[in-house]
């Protein structure tokens, strides 16, 4: 399968894999929604140095993959070009942070710590939210966005953005299928054709578009968010899936867990 | 005269300045019309069609559906009462699942959710797609999307249905359960299609277009076993008429 056919694949899969039958699937879309970011909110809080109570935080990604019945290995592929990203962000910390910290008994350079610590936040939400995607249907993650009042404009944004990629990776999958097959000698597409390739997909794309925004409105849409499905309710495992893990996640912030159970195994 | 009718007078439309694509086209559908538009590539047909639904408005002459002048502030209430199926199928199908989609439309016109769960299931068994109900729109055949269309289109229960092309991508199996499927809509269709042979199966009338004119308007047996005429406008007799040589 071609890169592009592959990326059209691995988004129609997490497509598959929200829609699942699994228990976390069915929690309410705005619960979900609510504690994805106050994780990334609390994780993003730890001070620079604070590395062992940061590490506490993993028990709500863990636990989740677990409950979902996620591979962490897959999801750590699928992430393979963000990750990267991420640790990027903090690489300069050493040249620049020559503070010395105490990390138990050790001293170490500051920098380094705090470098770790940033990857470290960074991994934990890029892992929160490929969670909340893997166990929510974009339409469910719309729904609980205009239920937390984010104008219907952005909301249904996402969404068609969400839709329309795949249509444009569709669109260019064509088209260098096309090129590839006329072209067999070659190694990717000669510098030549950008051009006529990049402006073909770009009315191609827009073309496309407007034929999907002419089938909605011809369906009765007029901007109003009618077309999200039925109100989902709150159920009582709703509220007690929210509160478990909300407290879960204020317990190890306020509390050095980490720490505690270390000394408790060190025998301190 | 029954409330369901389409009313085009002196229609003229062109994309471009000098360059026309409808020249003065005039016809009229009632009740239980089914009326086949046919022509060779090119000749304005699937314009025409996005005409009626008010995708152009910019067109010169009379357009009313129903009594209603077709025009930017009454395209709601037109589009309420008239189903339209795309030629190409990807671009009517949007959302996730079948159910999702064919549940769109009645949705948007603020059903409540007994109803459109009622509308979903009589749109799939219309189209005998229960099966499809739940699938990925992006696991289906081609002839899996163009039913998903058709039923997106059932659940508005439109008075009238317009069809660009559908038995386009479909199998023989597929093809004669969409015929099934368009004789059994009882009000006003308009299909435009290259495939003759469906049009002689499903429409009474057709209308033949050539160079963004109406050169023909009667009915379709008689039309479409008129070998000169259709030869004349860059078509052929229907596979089912045409003698094997």
């Amino acid at each position: 399968m071609s890169k592009i056919g592959s990326a059209i694949y691995e988004i129609h899969h997490m497509d598959t894999i929200a829609s699942r039958e699994q228990w976390v699937n069915q929690i309410h879309p705005l619960v979900k929604l609510v504690l994805t970011i106050g994780y990334i909110a609390v994780t993003v809080s730890f001070h620079k140095y604070n590395l062992v109570g940061l590490i506490g935080m993993l028990v709500y990604p863990l636990s989740m993959f677990l409950l979902a019945d996620l591979s962490i290995k897959d999801s750590i592929k699928r992430l393979r070009i963000v990750l990267p990203l991420v640790c990027f962000v903090g690489i300069w910390n050493p040249f620049f942070d020559h503070t010395f910290v105490f990390l138990g008994d050790v001293c170490i350079c500051g920098g380094v710590v705090s470098m770790l610590t940033l990857m470290i936040k960074g991994l934990f939400s890029v892992l929160a939210s490929y969670l909340l995607i893997a166990t929510t249907s974009i339409e469910k993650i719309c729904y609980a966005l205009r239920l937390l009042r984010v104008p219907k404009l952005v909301v249904t944004q996402i969404l068609l953005t969400y839709r329309y990629i795949t249509l444009l990776l569709g669109e260019v999958n064509q088209m260098t299928q096309a090129y590839a097959l006329r072209a067999p000698n070659q190694k990717g597409i000669h510098c030549k054709a950008w051009g006529s390739l990049t402006g073909q997909l770009l009315l191609r794309s827009v073309d496309r578009a407007n034929e999907v925004y002419e089938s909605m409105l011809l369906r009765g849409y007029q901007g109003e968010f009618g077309y999200l499905g039925p109100q989902i309710k709150m159920r009582k495992k709703d509220w007690l899936f929210f509160l478990f893990w909300s407290s879960c996640i204020i317990f190890v912030r306020m509390v050095p867990i980490v720490t505690i159970i270390g000394n408790f195994v060190g025998g301190h | 005269m029954s409330h369901i009718h389409i009313d085009v007078e002196n229609v003229s439309f062109q994309y471009e300045k000098g360059k026309p694509i409808l020249d003065r086209i005039s016809f009229h559908g009632a009740e239980n019309d089914s009326i086949g538009i046919v022509g060779a590539n090119g000749v304005g047909k699937s314009t025409l069609l996005k005409l009626l639904v008010g995708l152009h408005l910019n067109y010169q002459g009379s357009i009313q559906v129903e009594a209603i002048p077709v025009q930017k502030e009454t395209l709601p209430r037109i589009r309420e009462k008239i189903g339209y199926v795309f030629q190409d199928s990807d671009s009517q199908l949007f959302m996730s699942t079948a159910y999702e989609d064919i549940a769109f439309a009645p949705r948007n016109y603020g059903l409540p959710e007994e109803e459109v769960e009622k509308r979903v299931v009589s749109a799939l068994e219309m189209t005998g797609i229960n099966h499809l109900r739940d699938k990925q729109i992006y696991k289906m055949s081609g002839g899996e999307k163009k039913l998903v269309s058709i039923a997106t289109i059932l659940s508005m229960m439109p008075d009238i249905i317009i069809m660009d092309e559908p038995s386009i991508a479909l199998d023989p199996k597929n093809r004669r359960n969409l015929i099934r499927i368009l004789n059994s809509f009882e009000h006003l269709k308009i299909i435009a299609s290259h495939d003759l042979d469906m049009i002689l199966d499903t429409c009474k009338r057709t209308i033949i277009m050539a160079e963004g004119r109406i050169v023909c308007d009667g009915p379709t047996e008689e039309i479409l076993s008129n070998q000169q005429l259709l030869e004349d406008v860059g078509l052929e007799l229907p596979l089912c008429m045409q003698k094997r040589s």
